[in-house]
């Protein structure tokens, strides 16, 4: 079944095409690389899906329903969720109530039953406090619940963002750079989580990374991107014998030493 | 849970110790000090409605005198008698319907509240769109309009001639009722599932968003809220000085405004108490300096004013040696307090 279908998307930014005719077909469970040069518009890529841009052509469908135009947070609560590439935590709540925030999409309960503490509502608090638990285990943070998120170390946060999207229960996990950053002990142990919680929660995800030591170890299938066009999609023994993509990134001159 | 229903006995017992407070200062103490203490929970009222908006949900407003003005003018049209309104618009009558009603006090507060937070809706609406300065701009220009209009509806408002001789409803009573009501319904939300959203929207909007808050919803929610309960502080200001007039919802009156909430520290309840609390006495205590004294044989006359200075260099030793306010984004409520006074029995 087709999870997420990019039906030939395009972004113009002014005379400026960040991305041009990007057409992409995901089915569930599948583990998509995403990678290109810089600039080459990945990022504006997850923008489009996550409805932060509005594509200025084509059409994106999410099980088959159009999701074009809709709002960041009402996509958000269709199931699909997102990392940042610089990573975007609310630095000043705890490391729960960062993950107690993704599940908010979900409550059910008015604002004036929250304020009373009606019943409903106080039974809806303790089912997202035990789901905040058991997702901070699950990311091994649940011994750090109460710091700060802002004072917690780099790799610490990577993990904490993706735990605080996970609570947003989707079906669709967009990671941007995951592993930028990190040393080759802290991208190996992340990889294993990417897997770990892609069978866990049997979830589709798409990743960009220039760490292609990740992207080539754990992506099936993956789309190269410049300038704003695909111009390789295949699985990676494949894209890493593509002439066209080893121009992309080392240059004319060295296709002759590849 | 057991922890939570020792904290709600406390927070009960809290609330008799005021209850008695409340019977004493009635009986003992005399007008001048009572009036001092309804001045304090008027401004808890308005201090906790403004941290809300600009210290929970990181909306930097400045719009809060024009929801007071609202408030105050909304509950005095519904409670005055007519007889009361035919002797003050003496220029212009009254328009027909607000001429001949009069309501009891209760009801007059929550209509006060509930237009006061529609416009509040209202207000929040377009500001969606503008963040930090320029939103302060918006929403310090809405204030000044709602003056301007009050100053000018004559057949509403009376003008800038305003409205006198209003009946006293405000007591201790009163004004305590609604303040603990305020900070009760402001905490509630604050520790709910909306209010984390809310404080993720002052973290950080793009990444808020991103996990699905809806921005539209909750920072209008937060500004009809804010402006619910300024709604009810303007209207209890309105019937404890008995005269109101558009000029006293000034920008001085915002500005006292924030400096209680900057002061308490912006994303604390327990701070805006302490800090409303302190400035309103200190407001009044300070009125010794400008008397005139005698220092070391040197006879000083009283320079009138001399109040605001002595202010303004306290103010300025708290933002210096508490750069967040005095509780910065700390509360104070039983588990910090139990945790300061039983350090060993943590873990």
């Amino acid at each position: 079944m087709s999870v997420l279908k990019a039906d030939n998307i395009t972004m113009q930014f002014g005379g400026l095409a960040a991305v041009s005719n990007f057409f992409v077909e995901l089915k569930e469970g599948e583990l998509v690389g995403l990678i290109g040069p810089n600039g080459a518009g990945k990022t504006t890529i997850f923008n489009m899906l996550t409805g932060t841009y509005k594509p200025t052509k084509g059409k994106i469908y999410f099980y088959n329903k159009e999701i074009n135009g809709k709002g960041v947070d009402r996509i958000t609560s269709l199931g699909i969720a997102r990392t940042f590439q610089n990573i975007r935590l609310f630095s000043d709540l705890s490391v729960l109530d960062n993950v107690k925030v993704g599940a908010h999409v979900h409550i059910k309960s008015s604002v004036w039953k929250a304020i009373v503490h009606w019943p409903s509502y106080l039974y809806e608090e303790e089912n997202i406090h035990e789901q905040a638990i058991n997702l901070l285990k699950i990311v091994h943070l649940e011994n750090l619940k109460d710091h700060l998120a802002g004072s917690l170390p780099y790799g610490e946060q990577r993990r904490l963002e993706i735990a605080r999207a996970l609570a947003t229960s989707p079906k669709l996990l967009l990671l941007d750079e995951p592993v930028a950053g990190m040393n080759p002990q802290e991208s190996k142990d992340l990889m294993k989580f990417i897997q770990e919680i892609q069978d866990k929660f049997k979830l589709t995800i798409i990743l960009i990374e220039h760490d292609m030591k990740v992207v080539m170890g754990i992506c099936k299938r993956i789309l190269v991107l410049d300038y704003g066009k695909t111009i390789a999609e295949g699985n990676p023994t494949e894209i890493q014998n593509n002439p066209e993509v080893i121009k992309a990134y080392l240059g004319v001159e060295a296709t002759s030493y590849a | 849970m057991k922890k939570n229903n020792l904290y709600f006995l406390l927070n009960i017992s809290i609330i008799m110790l005021i209850i008695i407070f409340i019977i004493i200062a009635n009986k003992k103490f005399d007008s001048y000090v009572i009036r001092i203490l309804n001045l304090c929970a008027i401004y808890i009222i308005l201090g906790v409605s403004l941290n809300l908006i600009n210290g929970f949900t990181g909306q930097f407003s400045l719009g809060h005198a024009g929801f007071m003005a609202i408030g105050a003018y909304v509950s005095a049209l519904l409670y005055m008698s007519p007889e009361l309104k035919e002797e003050n618009f003496f220029i212009t009558p009254l328009i027909w319907p607000l001429s001949v009603i009069q309501i009891p006090f209760v009801f007059s507060l929550i209509i006060a509240g509930l237009v006061s937070a529609g416009v509040g809706f209202l207000v929040g609406v377009p500001c969606l769109r503008l963040k930090g300065d320029y939103l302060a701009i918006v929403t310090f220009g809405f204030s000044e309009i709602i003056r301007v209009i009050f100053n000018n509806l004559q057949n509403v408002t009376n003008g800038p001639i305003g409205l006198k001789g209003l009946p006293i409803y405000t007591n201790l009573w009163w004004s305590f009722g609604i303040a603990i009501l305020t900070v009760l319904v402001v905490k509630n939300l604050i520790n709910s599932s909306y209010g984390r959203a809310l404080k993720s929207i002052r973290e950080n909007e793009t990444a808020a968003e991103a996990v699905g808050v809806n921005l539209f919803f909750h920072k209008s929610l937060a500004f009809a809220i804010g402006a619910f309960f300024a709604g009810l502080g303007g209207a209890l200001l309105g019937s404890f000085i008995m005269t109101i007039d558009p000029n006293i919802f000034s920008f001085l009156l915002t500005f006292q405004l924030i400096v209680i909430v900057v002061v308490g520290g912006l994303g604390s309840i327990t701070g805006t108490v302490i800090s409303a609390i302190i400035i309103t006495v200190l407001m009044e205590v300070l009125r010794s300096v400008e008397a005139p004294m005698n220092i070391f044989g040197l006879h000083l006359p009283g320079i009138p004013g001399m109040r605001m200075l002595v202010f303004a260099i306290l103010l300025m030793a708290v933002i210096l040696f508490f750069k967040k306010g005095l509780m910065g984004k700390k509360e104070w409520f039983w588990d910090g307090l139990f945790k300061k006074c039983f350090p060993s029995k943590e873990r």
